[in-house]
């Protein structure tokens, strides 16, 4: 298989399409009384997009997540997955998850862990141990696959879960704040791996309240709050500021930054502000980090 | 993992290899999470901690008071078909208790059910598991019992030989098979087959309780309760008859109780066999039966609440 998207398994209708949805909550002893969790939400998801659910933490985010996958049902309205109601089993083909904070069976290794939701996809034999392959590859685990999941750290269980959520091929993958508690070279490779997905032609739905890495990987986004959906559209277009342009220049003399700025206040035009690019604290702390791992291994062959 | 390698992995993803058209009832669905069931239940302490005890108990029988041959075999019959009933009871309870609030608690469910996974094939791989274990742990400790029972008789048989050196052949003979038929006898199996289905009951009970219970603590205790009046309900039924006529109303009450409460006396083979009474055929069918329809019971009312559940 190429890298193109899979342009032959997309369909025609939405990959996740979510109308009218409403769930809410009874309170025990209260029959009356309910915690509304979503309200009236309407969504529509294409195929081979990655679409990103922001929104604090109770703002509904993992319910609409557990409803679309039919782990809850919902009070009104319906979802459905390439056109198959949620609600029904064999819509979950197409689909794979990873809960947030996933704890597995801590007594299964790695591979067995694999080849336990492997056989409940339906999948056998030799086909489903090279899947197992593939996969404990593509997630970086393929040394520590006989290691038992109690011994695995957070990133390490976080990627797991990612491939068994990949596990029976599928066409829609649900990350249910996929990096959370993962320190950031661990959150680095699961973006990389998110990216790797869409690079595939795998619709992607991801809730997350870490805005930059949202912002990093995502097409479209919609945010929650308090249960609706407040904000909606294409990434680039919520937060293009259509007024304002940003250059960035290398190696530019001190003389030319001064015609720029002497251009600028000729004309209508306004300098907001001018500064030196930065780099971001994470790749500061992924090169800090590499430097240092580069040095011991270094020190260790001396 | 650089991205160079990530790349060169992903060319690999083969889509061949997505499984078959889903299908609506799948034993090999089963039968992956009754066998991730049976390794999580035999990875528990209490497994080791109740099998190990029951052993002993009936390992010490071989070193019991010995009175007449008769008695020393009768109290060995005793002591180990009871340690085997009370330990399998106690296992199916204690087992199956925790099953599916710990699955909630750690969200595995959630990852177990986002497949394509319908809930009751769930529901029955976990009391199939269950019931693997269960069925392990009566064999091992009817091994350890049938070991002790033929250890003992052959010790008795021989002290009987060095006794009877000078009698008659047909005396000697008269003698060894008396000691026979009152040591390994043919009601012992079905005797264990009842005990066996007895546990199995439990844990689909436990099963349904803990569909809609909170904590393990909580089926535990309510677990406790029905055990206890369970092996009561028979008693209570017949006074409650005598004391009321037997009309549709009173039937039907004692129906629901009987669902309930189910009569777990009437699995209480025990005392016939250290007796010595013969199991009749009928009687065995018709316990075994019981059994059966109250496990199948249990569990699918078991999987029609676990259906309904918000995860």
């Amino acid at each position: 298989m190429t890298d193109s998207p899979r342009s032959s398994r997309t369909e025609p209708g939405p990959a996740v399409a979510v109308y009218g949805l409403t769930k809410t909550f009874s309170v025990p002893l209260h029959p009356t009384r309910g915690i509304v969790a979503v309200r009236d939400l309407n969504l529509r998801i294409e195929p081979g997009e990655v679409y990103g659910l922001l929104g604090p933490n109770g703002s509904g985010k993992s319910t609409t997540l557990k409803i679309i996958l039919g782990l809850v049902s919902p009070t009104r309205g319906r979802t459905e997955i390439f056109g198959r109601d949620s609600r029904l089993v064999e819509s979950r083909e197409a689909v794979g998850f990873l809960p947030e904070n996933p704890y597995f069976y801590k007594y299964l290794t790695g591979q067995e862990t694999l080849r336990f939701f492997g056989r409940l996809c339906g999948l056998r034999g030799a086909p489903l141990t090279a899947r197992i392959e593939e996969l404990l590859e593509l997630v970086g685990l393929t040394k520590a696959r006989k290691r038992r999941l109690g011994v695995y750290s957070k990133g390490m269980l976080q990627r797991i879960g990612l491939a068994q959520a990949l596990i029976h091929d599928p066409r829609l993958v649900v990350l249910d704040e996929p990096t959370a508690g993962v320190d950031p070279a661990g959150s680095r490779e699961i973006r990389d791996l998110i990216l790797d997905l869409k690079r595939r032609g795998i619709t992607v739905l991801l809730s997350s309240h870490l805005l930059a890495q949202a912002q990093e990987i995502c097409d479209r986004v919609g945010i929650l709050a308090d249960g609706v959906l407040v904000c909606q559209g294409h990434l680039q277009e919520l937060i293009a500021i259509e007024s304002q342009t940003e250059l960035v220049i290398a190696d530019a003399s001190a003389q030319l930054v001064n015609e720029i700025e002497s251009v600028i206040s000729r004309s209508n035009a306004k300098l907001i502000e001018r500064r030196k690019s930065t780099t971001t604290l994470e790749r500061l702390f992924l090169e800090a980090t590499a430097k240092k791992d580069e040095h011991e291994s270094r020190m260790t062959k001396e | 993992m650089t991205n160079t390698e990530q790349a060169s992995t992903v060319q690999r993803f083969n889509p061949s290899t997505a499984a078959k058209a889903h299908r609506a009832f799948s034993f090999g669905r089963i039968g992956a999470i009754t066998v991730n069931t049976l390794t999580e239940l035999t990875r528990l302490r209490v497994f080791y901690v109740l099998l190990v005890f029951a052993l002993l108990l009936i390992g010490s029988s071989i070193f019991m008071a010995q009175f007449s041959f008769q008695q020393e075999f009768q109290i060995l019959k005793d002591v180990s078909l009871g340690a085997i009933s009370i330990f399998t009871s106690l296992l199916a309870i204690v087992a199956t208790a925790r099953l599916l609030p710990q699955d909630l608690e750690d969200r595995t469910v959630y990852t177990i059910l986002a497949k394509p996974v319908p809930r009751f094939e769930y529901v029955l791989g976990k009391i199939a598991g269950v019931l693997l274990l269960l069925a392990i742990s009566t064999l091992l400790m009817s091994a350890a019992f049938l070991l002790v029972l033929y250890l003992r008789e052959q010790a008795v048989i021989q002290a009987t030989l060095r006794q009877m050196s000078g009698a008659p052949p047909e005396q000697i003979a008269d003698a060894l098979r008396t000691i026979r038929s009152s040591a390994l006898n043919a009601d012992i199996f079905p005797g264990i087959v009842i005990i066996y289905l007895k546990a199995c009951l439990l844990a689909a009970l436990t099963l349904f309780v803990s569909t809609f219970a909170t904590t393990n603590i909580f089926t535990i205790v309510v677990m406790a309760f029905i055990y206890f009046i369970g092996h009561l309900q028979a008693t209570a039924r017949e006074y409650w008859l005598q004391e009321h006529s037997s009309g549709l109303l009173t039937r039907v009450f004692l129906a629901i109780v009987a669902l309930l409460f189910p009569d777990l006396q009437a699995f209480n083979l025990v005392d016939d066999i250290v007796a010595g009474t013969a199991i009749s055929f009928a009687l065995f069918t018709k316990t075994a039966l019981l059994g059966i329809f109250y496990t199948t019971i249990y569990t699918l009312l078991a999987a029609f609440v676990f259906y309904g559940k918000e995860l």
